[in-house]
């Protein structure tokens, strides 16, 4: 009845998640934290290369395209276009191993 | 010169093998594993590659494995401020008794 194996029905089986279609406070805190990690990496990156005087394609187009997280639209670290979603949104957290890939773009308009 | 002291930060389970393969391309094994490699364009490649996995600090020189264990292994908890050779105490039975 109670405890850890009670019987609710996502744990009797069947396909039955529990993911909520928006996300908690602290998983958007945490999503902002893991998007200024990369942006410290790519910073160290150029430093570094820049003292040595060496260039980067890989590395410049990131710069010139991609957002910081400062400059990043909370519609753009939340929430994830999506064709078959209404409205074309969705939550990232939806996309799978979104804590471990780099999403900051959406097409434009959406 | 100056080095790359990159630390794995997330595990790469799950992910495709061409990130999988750039992680073991930099030596990276396990979590909290650090590697140093030489400030360039290309080592630079390949931590952009797997920058959502790294921690990634510019320093001056390579530390040797120990000094990298070193710096992980916990105070020990007590101090020797002086030595005391140890008394030794003999239990056996005096003579002519």
């Amino acid at each position: 009845m109670f405890g850890a194996f009670r019987p609710t029905n996502s744990m009797s089986g069947g396909l039955l998640w529990k993911i909520r279609w928006r996300l908690s406070q602290p998983q958007k805190q945490r999503q902002r934290k893991r998007l200024r990690a990369v942006d410290d990496v790519v910073a160290t990156i150029s430093k570094a290369l820049a003292k040595k005087g060496e260039t980067l394609k890989q590395l410049e187009r990131w710069q010139a395209e991609m957002p910081t997280e400062a400059e990043m639209l909370p519609k753009d670290k939340y929430t994830i276009f999506d064709p078959k979603e209404k409205r074309y949104r969705k939550a990232i957290h939806k996309l799978p191993k979104w804590t471990r890939v780099s999403q900051r773009l959406n097409p434009p308009g959406y | 010169m100056s080095w790359f002291r990159i630390t794995l930060h997330r595990s790469a389970i799950g992910l495709p093998e061409r990130t999988r393969g750039v992680l073991a391309a930099l030596g990276l094994r396990k979590r909290s594993q650090v590697v140093f490699h030489p400030v360039s364009a290309q080592f630079a490649g390949m931590i952009l590659k797997v920058k959502e996995l790294v921690k990634v600090e510019e320093v001056d020189r390579p530390l040797t494995p120990a000094e990298v264990k070193a710096e992980r292994t916990p105070e020990p908890g007590f101090w020797l401020e002086s030595y005391v050779a140890p008394l030794i105490v003999c239990w056996c039975k005096p003579r002519g008794t």
